[in-house]
């Protein structure tokens, strides 16, 4: 039987009517239309669905919406601020933590889970909190850059343009200068 | 996904007043990673699900030394992992939770869930038992505590009665200097369950085994306590000798089944290392910590 349910996603509350069996993942995509959280394994492995729930980073995928009564959630799309980008999404940006972005939303907010509660984390300590955040494509090492740069404070001033950003990326990258 | 109600009890005794009223139609939820999923696959299909999440105080981790640890059943993998007792005084159960799966997972499951589910696959179980811990289960009536050893009857079945639920897990006090070690033995990378399972603790007397406890996971219908692998070693001497047998005499005991992590007699090939590379390590951690200690065998 469908029941009113209150969601406070990225401090906006969400009134939406959803069958008890509603997992959190579908109530963000589909009953609030926020689609930056993504379904990958469906079964708790490769963390693209990771959102934050109550201070804990958790698979939206293995909870259910109605568990998640009063607790703060926070997604991806709660993360940039006034137009600014949060620094993880900037460092990514920067240090080309991302090649196809289907697992990016989740890693971003497993890195943001992390720094949440330990801002200076060693790279071991890194390592092991994103073992749960399967990419495909990066090879890992860049994701694990990009995380490295918030920690150690070296990503870019947040307003950089679209270009500036190209260039500042294509220089982390090492390989060639750009031309024009 | 299956239909079903929800229902969030506000206190055990609410929850098992639901759980005699719902009988079989219902189930318990906490953690959700294990529940969801077989929802999900529709491997279950219960008519209401009651949580347990909002029982106020089932997630406690406490120590006394006299009286050792208690975990809530709601206690998550990821507090037992960190709590300071644990990481101090149990150091088996530390690096046992440590290893189970991955952070944001140990951020949900719960002990009470993990233990209840019966699945022989995962990794706390083989610790609880090589520490003596005990289960209590309550139901409307009462009360009752067994070991985790007993807890275990067959594949994904547990000594859960209709009705009850399991409320808390005691680990006794160590004994100091006990020696200890846990191998989770992965066919491929993090994400996978252990193709072997090894859980040891050993009360050591100079070079003699006083007392000692060894269970398994992933090598049989359920998580197993090696009784007769034990004896071996029991009360005797150390040697490389004692430790080889000890380890056939495991590989025999365990009960393995194929599957896409290894063979069985693959599995049982792995025990037999392992238990040699398990004492070692019990060992040399010991001697580590006593630099008097004896020296350990060599390596398997
Ligand atoms: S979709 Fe949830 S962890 Fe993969
Ligand atoms: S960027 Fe493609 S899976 Fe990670």
């Amino acid at each position: 039987m469908k029941r009113h349910q209150a969601l406070n996603v990225n401090g906006e509350e969400y009134d939406i009517e959803i069958e008890p069996n509603r997992l959190l993942l579908h109530a963000l995509r589909d009953d609030i239309g926020l689609t930056g959280t993504k379904e990958g394994c469906s079964i708790g492995v490769c963390g693209a669905c990771s959102v934050i729930v109550g201070g804990r980073l958790v698979s939206s995928c293995l909870t259910l919406a109605v568990a998640c009564q009063g607790k703060e959630i926070t997604t991806i799309e709660g993360l940039a601020k006034d137009g600014k980008l949060h620094p993880l999404q900037q460092a990514f940006l920067e240090y080309g933590g991302f090649q196809c972005g289907i697992c990016t939303p989740g890693q971003i907010i497993a890195a943001k889970a992390l720094l949440d509660s330990n801002p200076h984390p060693t790279e071991e300590e890194i390592k092991e909190w994103m073992s749960g955040n399967l990419c495909r494509c990066t090879g890992y090492y860049k994701i694990f850059e990009s995380i490295m740069a918030v920690v150690q404070n070296k990503v870019r001033a947040e307003d950089l343009t679209a270009r500036e950003r190209r260039e500042a990326r294509i220089q982390s990258l090492g390989v060639y200068k750009s031309s024009s | 996904m299956v239909t079903f109600d929800y229902l969030e009890p506000k206190s055990l005794e609410e929850a098992c007043a639901l759980l005699n009223e719902h009988g079989d139609d219902a189930r318990l939820i906490a953690g959700g990673t294990a529940l969801i999923i077989m929802m999900r696959q529709r491997l279950l299909n219960p008519r209401v699900v009651i949580s347990l999440t909002s029982i106020p105080n089932f997630d406690y981790i406490t120590f006394d030394a006299k009286d050792g640890l208690r975990l809530g059943a709601g206690a998550r993998h990821r507090d037992i992992e960190l709590a300071k007792p644990v990481h101090e005084h149990y150091p088996l159960l530390h690096e046992t939770f440590r290893k189970v799966a991955q952070p944001r997972i140990r951020n949900m499951g719960t002990i009470g869930g993990n233990l209840v589910q019966g699945d022989p696959l995962t990794d706390p179980g083989a610790s609880l038992i090589a520490l003596d811990a005990e289960v209590t289960l309550k139901n409307a009536g009462g009360q009752r505590v067994i070991p985790v050893e007993k807890f275990f009857v067959d594949y994904y079945q547990t000594d859960l009665q209709p009705g009850e639920i399991l409320t808390e897990i005691h680990v006794p006090p160590s004994p100091p200097g006990l020696a200890w070690a846990h191998i989770k033995f992965l066919p491929r990378s993090l994400e996978d369950f252990a193709t072997v399972g090894v859980a040891l603790t050993m009360r050591l007397g100079g070079d003699r085994c006083e007392d000692i406890r060894l269970a398994f996971n992933s090598v049989a219908p359920i998580i197993m306590r090696a009784k007769r692998a034990e004896e071996v070693l029991r009360g005797q001497k150390i040697d490389d000798d004692r430790v080889g047998k000890m380890a056939e005499v495991a590989s025999t005991e365990v009960d393995p089944m194929d599957d896409n992590r290894g063979s069985a007699e693959y599995k049982r090939e792995l025990v037999r290392v392992l238990v040699r590379r398990a004492v070692n390590q019990a060992l040399d951690r010991a001697s580590a910590a006593k630099p008097s200690g004896r020296q350990a065998p060599a390596p398997a």
